[in-house]
């Protein structure tokens, strides 16, 4: 019996903590750039500067958690036949709403952001979300997945701006990092910037991963070989 | 219920929802908006007038007739800005202006002095231009002298870097070729519109009346 449960326990995989909170889940493991790669067009579009970044990634943060918690409310009326159509509209509607606060917040930055906060609508993170999670969960977890998933956006987005604008501006939220003497490199403030930092982000995100799976699996070898000689000498 | 009915009604309530909370963030946001655009082209103004004390909103139309606006309301309404210092003396007038820039419309608004002929001043309100490139145009401070003094009795115009020889010449910025080429004509065929109906009204302007 023991031998059973000692077995049956070092079988299953260890539950990670992330698989249970939706929040967590969007945070980290199921980042929407760095490990889905989705919304790429604001991602290499908008990230020339910090500002817009986190102007950017908040924006869309609001539009996510707003549409995961209107469409998981009404996901039991919504026909299947009229589902994307209802999603869409709901979506629409969130971005207007973020449309109107960013020009009643911040001008400046408003302009700055241009035609990319329209575009949110298009954005292949939110439908994806409403579509794989917020149809199907409650209220509760469907928001926090839409704020999780959000906040990891703009993680990823703040990632993305700190390289660019500190390499090609020498500065950082506007202020010099390297002194009047830097000679920037405009090529991170133009597309192929965007490109370069999103492929160091991509690179320096899919090692971590490797080396944390690499170190899991000793883990549970070592785990593995220690309980077969537990068992042996038993 | 028939699906048709129930898909119907299903998308007929979500719009009604999603127009109730559109029309309403408009209506909330609405003034605040409002406040924020007056707040940035009054403060561009006093930016390109220095000295000035107040400002007197004019509309005008193709026949040049000016009409004094109470507020910077109704986007299609064609405007200029006369300024005036504490004493009431008048400054000068700044005028809005646009011209197709390398990505979109560039929108500014520069100061004229009518009675010198001159532009004194111009900043850049609104554009897409490339960051770090095209930008250039409304923060590069070696461009923004090119308004300083520049002569509007010839045809404005923008020259190759480190050509300028002309007062009516702007030195345009080397990687934004096209983007300072782009203010040259707006600057030029604003002036040209601009300067028959400020010189037809200039002495109701400057009583700001």
């Amino acid at each position: 019996m023991s031998d059973n449960a000692v077995s049956c326990h070092s079988a299953a995989p260890e539950r990670n903590l992330a698989d249970d909170n939706p929040f967590l889940n969007g945070l980290w493991k199921q980042n929407p750039v760095f490990v889905q790669v989705l919304g790429m067009c604001p991602t290499l579009a908008i990230t020339n500067s910090v500002r817009n970044a986190i102007a950017m990634g908040l924006a869309t943060t609001f539009v996510l958690t707003g549409s995961n918690c209107l469409i998981s409310m009404i996901r039991k009326m919504v026909p299947k036949q009229v589902r994307i159509a209802t999603f869409i509209a709901v979506i629409a509607t969130m971005v207007t709403v973020v449309d109107y606060l960013v020009k009643a917040i911040s001008i400046p930055v408003y302009k700055a952001l241009g035609a990319y906060i329209p575009l949110i609508v298009a954005n292949c993170i939110i439908l994806e979300r409403a579509e794989a999670y917020a149809a199907r969960k409650p209220v509760f977890k469907s928001t926090m997945d839409g704020l999780g998933m959000g906040l990891s956006f703009a993680f990823a987005l703040t990632c993305l701006g700190t390289v660019r604008e500190v390499l090609g501006a020498g500065t950082f939220l506007g202020f010099s990092v390297f002194g009047p003497k830097f000679e920037p490199w405009l090529l991170f403030l133009l597309p192929p910037g965007g490109f370069i930092s999103l492929a160091i982000w991509l690179l320096t995100f899919a090692t971590w991963r490797e080396r944390k799976a690499k170190r899991e699996i000793a883990a549970a070898k070592a785990e593995a070989e220690k309980m077969q000689s537990v068992a042996v000498h038993a | 219920m028939t699906p048709t009915v129930s898909m119907i009604k299903v998308l007929g309530t979500v719009s009604l929802v999603c127009g109730a909370l559109i029309v309403g963030s408009n209506i909330v946001t609405l003034a605040r908006i409002r406040h924020n655009q007056e707040f940035i082209m009054r403060e561009s103004v006093t930016q390109l007038l220095p000295g000035l004390q107040k400002q007197v909103i004019y509309g005008y139309n193709a026949a040049g007739d000016l009409t004094i606006l109470p507020s910077l309301e109704g986007e299609n309404v064609k405007r200029m800005f006369a300024g005036y210092d504490a004493s009431g003396k008048f400054l000068g007038v700044v005028v809005e202006a646009s011209e197709r820039g390398y990505a979109d419309l560039i929108s500014g608004m520069y100061a004229y002095l009518p009675e010198k002929k001159v532009v004194s001043g111009f900043q850049v309100v609104d554009m897409r231009e490339t960051p770090g490139l095209g930008s250039r145009i409304g923060s590069d401070p070696k461009f923004a002298e090119n308004f300083q003094q520049l002569d509007a009795t010839h045809p404005i115009k923008a020259v190759k870097h480190g050509t300028k020889q002309n007062p009516w010449e702007i030195d345009a910025i080397s990687g934004a070729t096209i983007s300072s080429r782009a203010v040259g004509r707006m600057l030029q065929k604003s002036v040209q519109e601009m300067s028959p109906i400020i010189d037809k009204n200039l002495d109701r302007i400057k009583r700001g009346n």
